[in-house]
């Protein structure tokens, strides 16, 4: 029997609805249609929740050109349907595990279709609590991707847009953000400062020039500070610029660049080391007065909890298409708010994730700024976004994201627009090596 | 399910992104009025807000007591807000705590009568269906409790706070253990339905003596032993948590997150005891989003009236770890009737041992101006 017999055969044998070959491309022989009517424990919510009712769930895997983005990040959008004819989006997107996290969002299905989308927290809580497997970046992303499509529909239900809901806007003139940037000579600096300046954009984030080992040699040590110093000097006083380290040093590698870097006044220092080992990464946080930031590889406010308790980092960075949402984004800023720190969520997907930030930066007193994988001038990403999203989203105007003010999420992403972009399956992150051919942390 | 003003006229005039112009512009605060109210026979007070949208929308807040002067800093701080934009009104009002609960709870009001929808659908939804109430008794000695206790039981109350008793200085401390496990041993032979208890010293022990009195109880399975001392440094609290297993709560008087951060992270709490009278509910939030991480459940303290016993319901909907809420239970009939005048759809019932959820708009309550006269010391 071929595959798509075979899937056929299974659901007419146990009866269910939906076409199970709704998503071929991720090619699993996974059961798409949910076991039940309703979520399990749902029956005793009949007499407080809504009417609404989610009545389909879609996970649609978006392949750029590799041109325009790498290979291992194909977005992954989820769309929620509902009873009453409003929809949600939100957006799963994990970098070289597309096809895992597009098969864990149908993996919750059962979860989803038929609930009451008003139950934002009970349905986290079931993702979440319920999956018995806490955490990891594949259910991380895929709750995220639910959560915010979850979101958009409340805000829509409620007639009010998402930040607004969660007490917001802090700062009704928007959002401030922060584009990439790179710059390998002083000339290059001066002229990405007279950019920046002519954009309005007041922040900017920079690489580290090498690959480090967990000791490292003058040479590099002397390269990655001699980088930032002209940076400054390039840049001038006045814009911030951030450099993210990319988990590239060990804690001892990092505190000598740190400590070396202190006049530079950097806008933070970006995952000084690897994010598993929060004890190691207090080791280099104690010697530096470069406020350090870390969070896009966590997950749920369960994993952001010892940096906060621990007081390693000054700017917490949770990515709301991995950490959970916006349920449990607005969570770790609430306990990052109690504790002093301030959030500047990650964001390296696409669009849909990007909006969803905005909202809860908007509505979070401790807020710093928001990330966005786009440069100061628009690319042909930014064309695609547009082609996808109706307008040109996550363009900075005056170095602030305007505030979306339609209710729930405030888009709609054009289906018509998603066909042009299909997907083309997963690739792992591509692998870097260090001289003697052993794997680099890139 | 359509607010009024039709929003989605002003949306379709903007452009996707424009900033500023909201939908709830029209529901921004036009006026505060304030009663400063009063239990006649207990002496309970609290103090009611009035908010008046543009439009005439009514919203009703509960905070603690307050002086005529901190209300007129809340309505400062609230007309020309709109409803929504607590997180600003949480900072402004940082000071004056009971005020900062009371506009809180009065802007969720207007958002769920303005919507046609239950508070607890702003707040993330139900994660309950009921919420399980803790009836909190008056009275000194066993048998000034014996009656409300019974009283209590008869309406559908399953849980209660009892006082420890008074402790002159010159007794003893193991004859006092005695006499504490007495009046746990005594309130539970009071009925005989399944009842748990929990012990109240409202901050009257030291860290040193509460240690030991909670050691000496920990096998009589109370719910918890509620604020043993008002030490709430980190050593102080060390002495009751590493000498016992008792379950402590703490924090009645505890107005900024913070504090309740730190109690978590030096594992001092076992409940955390926010009072409504003195954190907004969405500050409550807050506070419970950073205890769930601690695997810490919330059981939010209430000594004041049925404004904020309603919205503490609604809280409770909401939080995937609360536990329990309190309600004050009095004894005086006076006081009793009072509570119930004072708002239609009285939430301050249970059924064996929860309160239902109120599926209506707002709290689901009626509050009665006239009653609130009735019972005010002031009116500002």
């Amino acid at each position: 029997m071929k595959r798509r017999e075979m899937l056929g055969a299974l659901a007419a044998a146990s009866g269910l609805r939906g076409s199970p070959a709704r998503n071929p491309a991720i090619g699993c022989g996974c059961a798409f249609a949910p076991a039940s009517a309703i979520p399990p424990g749902s029956e005793v919510f009949k007499d407080v929740g809504s009417k609404l009712r989610i009545t389909d769930m879609k996970v649609y895997g978006v392949t750029l050109d590799e041109k325009i983005a790498r290979a291992d990040r194909p977005y992954v959008f989820v769309k929620l349907e509902t009873n009453q004819g409003l929809v949600g989006w939100g957006e799963a997107t994990l970098e070289g595990k597309a096809g895992a996290a597009m098969a864990c969002v149908n993996d919750l299905r059962d979860f989803i279709v038929g609930s009451d989308p008003m139950q934002s927290e009970h349905l986290y809580q079931l993702m979440y609590i319920g999956s018995f497997y806490r955490g990891g970046p594949v259910l991380g992303s895929a709750i995220s991707g639910i959560d915010q499509a979850i979101w958009d529909i409340r805000g829509k239900f409620l007639g009010m847009p998402v930040y607004e809901l969660l007490g917001g806007p802090v700062d009704p003139r928007g959002v401030r953000g922060y584009y990439h940037a790179a710059a390998w000579s002083l000339e290059e600096a001066r002229a990405l400062r007279d950019q920046t300046r002519q954009a309005g954009v007041t922040a900017l984030k920079f690489q580290l020039p090498d690959l480090l080992e967990w000791v490292e040699t003058n040479r590099k040590l002397t390269r990655a500070v001699k980088h930032m110093e002209m940076l400054r000097e390039g840049l001038g006083p006045d814009i911030d610029f951030a450099v993210d380290f990319h988990a590239r040093p060990s804690p001892t590698v990092a505190a000598i660049i740190l400590r070396e870097i202190e006049p530079f006044h950097l806008f933070f220092a970006e995952e000084i080391c690897p994010p598993e080992n929060m004890r190691a990464m207090q080791r280099a946080a104690r010697k530096s007065t470069t406020p350090l930031a870390t969070g896009e590889r966590l997950i749920a406010a369960y994993g952001c909890n010892d940096l906060i308790d621990l007081g390693i980092v000054d700017v917490l960075q949770p990515d709301i298409a991995h950490v959970g949402g916006i349920t449990a984004l607005w969570k770790v800023a609430a306990a990052a708010d109690a504790a002093g720190i301030r959030m500047a969520p990650h964001a390296c997907e696409g669009p849909v994730g990007g909006i969803a930030s905005l909202h809860v930066d908007a509505a979070i007193p401790n807020f710093l700024a928001q990330e966005i994988c786009g440069l100061v001038e628009a690319g042909e990403m930014n064309r695609v976004w547009e082609d996808l999203m109706g307008f040109s989203a996550m363009r900075m105007v005056g170095g602030r994201y305007p505030l979306p003010t339609k209710p729930g999420l405030g888009f709609e992403v054009s289906e018509a627009a998603l066909k042009k972009y299909p997907f083309q399956g997963t690739r792992p992150f591509p692998p870097a090596f260090h001289e003697d051919g052993s794997l680099a942390s890139l | 399910m359509r607010p009024q003003a039709k929003p989605q006229k002003i949306w379709s005039n903007l452009p996707a992104f424009a900033p500023q112009a909201s939908a709830t512009d029209h529901l921004s605060v036009a006026n505060v009025r304030g009663w400063r109210v009063r239990e006649p026979v207990s002496g309970r007070r609290y103090t009611v807000l009035r908010l008046e949208t543009r439009d005439g929308l009514v919203g009703y807040g509960e905070g603690g007591p307050a002086t005529a002067a901190e209300i007129g800093d809340a309505k400062a701080a609230a007309v020309g807000r709109r409803p929504n934009e607590n997180e600003i009104i949480r900072h402004r009002l940082a000071a004056r705590p009971a005020m900062e609960a009371a506009i809180n709870c009065a802007f969720l009001d207007l958002l769920g009568k303005w919507t046609k929808t239950p508070v607890y659908q702003f707040l993330g939804g139900p994660t309950r269906f009921k919420a399980r109430v803790l009836a909190q008794l008056e009275g000194q000695t066993e048998d000034d409790l014996a009656t409300p206790l019974q009283r209590a039981v008869q309406q559908g109350f399953k849980a209660f706070m009892v006082p420890i008793p008074g402790r002159d200085s010159l007794w003893r401390m193991q004859a006092y253990v005695d006499a504490v496990r007495a009046r746990v041993a005594r309130v539970r032979s009071l009925a005989d339905a399944d009842l748990d208890f929990v012990l109240d010293a409202a901050g009257t022990l030291t860290p040193g003596d509460a240690a030991l009195l909670a050691t000496a109880l920990e096998k009589n399975h109370l719910l918890w032993f509620d604020e043993p001392t008002t030490v709430l440094t980190n050593d102080g609290l060390a002495r009751i948590a590493d000498e016992s297993v008792m379950p402590i709560g703490l924090g009645r008087s505890v107005t900024d997150i913070a504090t309740f951060q730190n109690l978590l992270r030096w594992g001092s709490i076992d409940l955390l005891r926010p009072s409504l009278g003195l954190n907004s509910i969405s500050k409550i939030k807050r506070m419970a989003a950073i205890a769930e991480t601690h695997y810490v459940a919330v059981a939010p303290y209430h000594d004041g009236g049925p404004i904020a016993t309603a919205a503490g319901i609604h809280l409770a909907a909401s939080l995937p770890n609360f536990f329990i809420q309190q309600i004050p239970f009095p004894t005086a009939e006076r006081d009793a009737a009072m509570r119930t005048e004072l708002t239609s759809g009285n939430q301050e019932v249970a059924k064996d041992g929860f309160a239902p959820l109120a599926n209506r708009p707002g709290f689901g309550i009626e509050v009665d101006e006239r009653a609130l006269d009735r019972y005010s010391e002031e009116r500002v």
